[in-house]
């Protein structure tokens, strides 16, 4: 990650916004704001940080989370990749990739391992990613505890109190009720023994990954006005009990029906029989390259 | 525009927009410039700067030409303009009192001290659509209040000072809040400073507020007096920043504002059953309804004090950009979160078929 | 009774003090001392002007109600103290400011579980106060959708505290909760019913169950079979009753009917509008007692 270096003269950067779109749309106030905000988050990994977010160019919902926080931490130095569902060409990751690109002038990428700056709903690409790769996380619903409580007074009041029990008794009528625990995407996960959060919505493949991983994970709720991190390095624990073994998912027999990969992430594409697929477009094709 | 599997996007887009463009630039009819849409059309332009938060008729004008005049659209589309202005300077407050009224209403008092003025306002006409070959000739004194500048304003007292002077009104001025709480710069969330929650609803998108307000009248979740109105008042006001170099007051330029007061009768065991309290309401334009909900719901939200989700849903759910952007989103790609849930059901089913960790019920077991 | 072989087993001679004044306790776990929870605005004359004597809690002046005021007691363990009172007397009050629903006026309240009883709870964190509720003291109300979810099921109550606790195995929180469930005698075949679908008496043994879970030092009790057919309110006392004498639990038992204080508590104190009336051993206040309101409130039970 580069910072951009845009900041020595305000008046400088005032002026420039008379003639045109600054650059990466966001003024430099409002860069230097968000960054103070994902500082904090990654000093307190899982908390999340309010902060002031603004209106972009695409609507609440649609990844203005995540694009802010890319458009606050990217440089000139910087090269991007956006997916939406794993996929390069996904109708949105495309449209972030043309904002984002097009207000820089930095160079995209669809290859994970070019990337400096990884934005992503949904997934975590199958390469591994490494210490010098930043992945953005777009969230629509920041709060894991949502679905048991709707109060955000007692909401705050149960992070700042690592009141975690009701979780923990979800979990306990899931599996009773269920004999699995049904929660799919969006695992609620415990960083650093202290924090419990929503893990975007990635499906539970990705969840092990954010675990100890060696890259910086900053998570974008712009609806919401959150950001939160999980740091290199960082213990990240899907809520199960200790004698119900996580689970992620898979399909007996399953292979991609372009790459035969028994071992990435599989979409079923079209709903019908054997039209799996991997979800990871850039990763399926570099496989079937390599033969 | 087929786009398969939601793949295959940029051509899609760019398809997408042109189509948007050359049916919209390029329609048979003269194009709208924005003094036809500030002269004509001037409440709805009002309604997307209130709900955008900024005033400029010009660059509202031009999102709504823009936004096929869908108004939360166009309120995006000013929203986002302004994330990418810097912020040059705070305005300095302003008193209300010195505001130029345009029209004024005082449901309290038959007599208020100064004038009511009706000005600018359908209030009182019959809701026909007016056959154009029938229309009377328009005959407007141009002398009439509204119509007219001047001295309006003499000797109005606001129906709060009255109360006030008749030790008829809690007095619930405070220190804690001096600063107004800056919603674009911090979110604002329970609990929160009243600063917050004015801020909140003076950008809310109008439908959403009024709907606050009549739920919380008939619906399931609320109860909410309905207040007297003291004041409705629509008024032109300046803006005035400090002069970098010269330090003075500077009128840079005015907006029109809509303000209400509020009376609130309190009955409440632990209130003042000896008197009343108020609640206020203002946003940018014209748009007496948004003012209206506003104040009553500021009030209510008062005397609510945390007892209720009153506050939550006013600070979190009236945002036009962000529930709009928020159910659209439901269009976006999810085939990665559906699969995944996908996963689940059958995870279920085997669970189902094979549960060995609990003793057998009666409810949901497999038939087979 | 079974609670006054066991004082007498641990050879603690009660002094039998009869007023308002509190009667001490040796080692005890849990102390109250000049409790007080007013509600309202007051002023210096509010006390003076409420009370007892003056035969209201609300202060005719500023109109402040004084729910509780100079309540002292104390409790060891294996013992309860009852605290009875007409509807309205204060006692619940009492028992909420103890357990940290309510916020007290004044007062000074040590359990000997929290910092070895060297710290005044009252001003502690409301998230301390919480901690105490895990493990320490657990009440179980009147109402049970106070004290459970109802909508969820008996073994869910019960992972609640548990987890809190820290429990992570899904089997030890299934192994507990059959425990406590046999133990307040609702059948295991309900476990996994939500609670809403149970009877009153049914709802009161699984609220016990789970305030038993972390085996608490101190269990407040707020009118626990109030509301419950006498057939089965006979039960839930039996249960209880068990459970004081095996577990050693220090208890507080808030009721308007003495033959429930009779059952459960060796000693007992009066509230009339807030204040202590008179604080005697149970069975001697049943047969002589001395303020006219415990007559009034004894010789209407007894009619």
């Amino acid at each position: 990650m580069t910072v951009t270096d845009n900041t020595t003269n305000r008046l400088d950067s005032l002026g420039a916004s008379g003639d045109g779109p600054s650059f990466a749309i966001l003024d430099e106030e409002s860069k230097r704001e968000i960054r103070r905000a994902l500082l904090q988050a990654v000093a307190v990994p899982g908390y999340q940080v309010p902060f002031g977010s603004r209106e972009m160019p695409v609507a609440r919902g649609w990844g203005s989370g995540g694009l802010q926080v890319t458009l606050a931490i990217v440089g000139p130095d910087d090269t991007v990749k956006i997916i939406d569902q794993g996929d390069d060409e996904g109708v949105n990751a495309v449209n972030l990739r043309r904002l984002v690109v097009s207000s820089t002038g930095i160079p995209e990428t669809t290859e994970a391992r070019e990337a400096s700056i990884i934005q992503s709903r949904h997934r975590i690409p199958e390469d591994e990613l490494t210490a010098t790769q930043t992945l953005v996380l777009q969230v629509p619903v920041p709060e894991p505890l949502r679905g048991i409580e709707r109060d955000v007074r007692e909401l705050a009041r149960m992070h700042a109190e690592a009141d975690y029990s009701r979780m923990w008794v979800s979990l306990y009528e899931d599996k009773v009720r269920n004999g699995v625990i049904t929660q799919s995407t969006g695992y609620p996960c415990l960083v650093n023994g202290r924090y419990v959060v929503a893990t975007t919505p990635i499906p539970r493949w990705d969840i092990p990954r954010l675990h100890m991983s060696q890259f910086l994970t900053l998570f974008g709720a712009g609806r919401e006005k959150r950001v939160y991190a999980i740091p290199p390095h960082t213990i990240v624990e899907p809520l199960t009990f200790d004698d119900v073994p996580f689970e992620v998912e898979r399909i007996e027999g399953a292979a991609c029906r372009l790459c035969g990969s028994t071992d990435s992430f599989l979409v079923d594409s079209s709903g019908e029989v054997d039209s799996w697929a991997c979800s990871d477009t850039a990763w399926c094709r570099a496989r079937r390259s390599q033969g | 525009m087929g786009y398969a599997a939601a793949r295959g996007g940029l051509t899609a887009i760019k398809n997408a927009e042109n189509l948007v463009r050359s049916l919209r630039d390029e329609h048979p009819s003269p194009p709208v410039g924005h003094d036809q849409l500030t002269g004509r059309l001037r409440l709805l332009v009002d309604k997307v700067m209130g709900e955008a938060g900024l005033w400029d008729p010009q660059l509202a004008s031009r999102a709504l030409v823009e936004a096929e005049g869908d108004h939360v659209e166009a309120t995006h589309l000013l929203r986002a303009h302004r994330s990418t202005l810097p912020r040059l300077a705070v305005s300095i407050a302003v008193h209300v009192d010195d505001a130029r009224v345009l029209r004024r209403v005082v449901p309290a008092y038959r007599e208020p001290g100064g004038n009511q003025i009706l000005g600018r306002s359908t209030d009182y006409s019959a809701r026909m659509l007016s056959a154009r070959r029938n229309l009377p000739a328009v005959d407007i004194d141009r002398r009439s209040p509204g119509a007219t500048t001047g001295d309006l304003r003499d000797g109005m007292r606001r129906m709060i000072s009255v109360l006030r002077s008749l030790d008829l009104l809690v007095d619930r001025r405070r220190q804690d809040d001096p600063e107004p709480f800056d919603i674009t710069a911090t979110p604002a969330r329970p609990p929160a400073p009243r600063s917050a929650r004015l801020a909140t609803m003076a950008r809310a998108e109008t439908g959403a507020l009024i709907n606050q307000w009549y739920r919380n009248i008939l619906g399931p979740d609320g109860y909410l007096h309905e207040v007297t109105l003291g004041e409705v008042r629509h008024s032109e006001i300046e803006v005035n920043v400090l002069h970098p170099l010269s330090g003075k007051s500077t009128t840079v330029g005015y907006v029109r504002i809509t303000e209400v007061e509020a009376i609130e009768d309190l009955d409440g065991d632990d209130e003042d059953r000896e008197r009343f309290d108020a609640g206020f309401g203002a946003c940018l334009g014209h748009n007496e309804r948004k003012a209206i909900a506003m104040a009553n719901l500021d009030i209510a939200c008062h005397r609510d004090a945390g007892r209720t989700s009153l506050e939550q849903s006013i600070l979190m759910t009236t945002d036009g950009l962000d529930s709009a952007g928020f159910l659209e989103h439901l269009k976006l790609p999810h085939y990665v979160t559906f699969r995944s849930m996908v996963d689940r059901k059958f995870a279920v089913r085997e669970a189902r078929l094979t549960r060995t960790d609990l003793a057998p019920r009666g409810v949901g077991t497999d038939a087979r | 009774m079974g609670l006054q072989r066991h004082r007498m087993v641990q050879g603690q001679e009660v002094a039998g003090m009869r007023g308002p004044s509190p009667i001490p306790t040796p080692d005890p776990v849990l102390t109250v001392n000049g409790l007080g929870k007013i509600y309202g605005r007051d002023d210096a004359g509010t006390i003076d002007r409420t009370g007892s004597d003056a035969g209201s809690a609300r202060d005719p002046i500023t109109g402040a109600i004084v729910a509780a005021w100079d309540v002292n007691f104390e409790v060891a363990a294996g013992e309860a103290i009852g605290i009875v009172g007409e509807s309205g007397s204060g006692k619940s009050t009492v028992l909420r400011c103890i357990a940290g629903d309510l916020e007290a006026t004044s007062g000074d309240v040590r359990l000997s579980t929290h910092m070895e009883g060297r710290s005044n709870v009252l001003l502690a964190d409301p998230a301390t106060r919480r901690r105490m509720r895990i493990d320490q003291l657990s009440v179980v109300y009147q109402d049970p959708s106070e004290g459970l979810a109802l909508s969820v099921t008996a073994g869910g109550n019960i992972a609640d505290p548990l987890t809190a606790a820290g429990v992570r195995s899904f089997a030890k929180i299934r192994e507990r909760a059959s425990e406590l469930l046999s133990r307040t005698e609702v059948p295991l075949n309900r476990m996994d019913d939500i609670v809403r679908n149970f009877s009153g008496g049914m709802r009161q043994r699984v609220q016990i169950a789970r305030a038993l879970a972390n085996k608490p030092r101190i269990l407040l009790l707020d009118e626990p079979t109030t509301g419950l057919d006498a057939s089965v309110a006979a039960g839930v006392l039996d249960l209880i009753r068990g459970l004081l004498e095996e577990l050693d639990l220090a208890a507080v038992v808030v009721s308007h009917d003495f033959s429930v204080i009779e059952m459960l508590t060796n000693r007992c104190i009066v509230m009339h509008h807030g204040r202590v009336v008179e604080s005697a051993l149970t069975d001697q206040l049943l047969e002589d007692p001395h303020h006219p309101y415990s007559q009034r409130l004894v010789s209407a039970a007894r009619a």
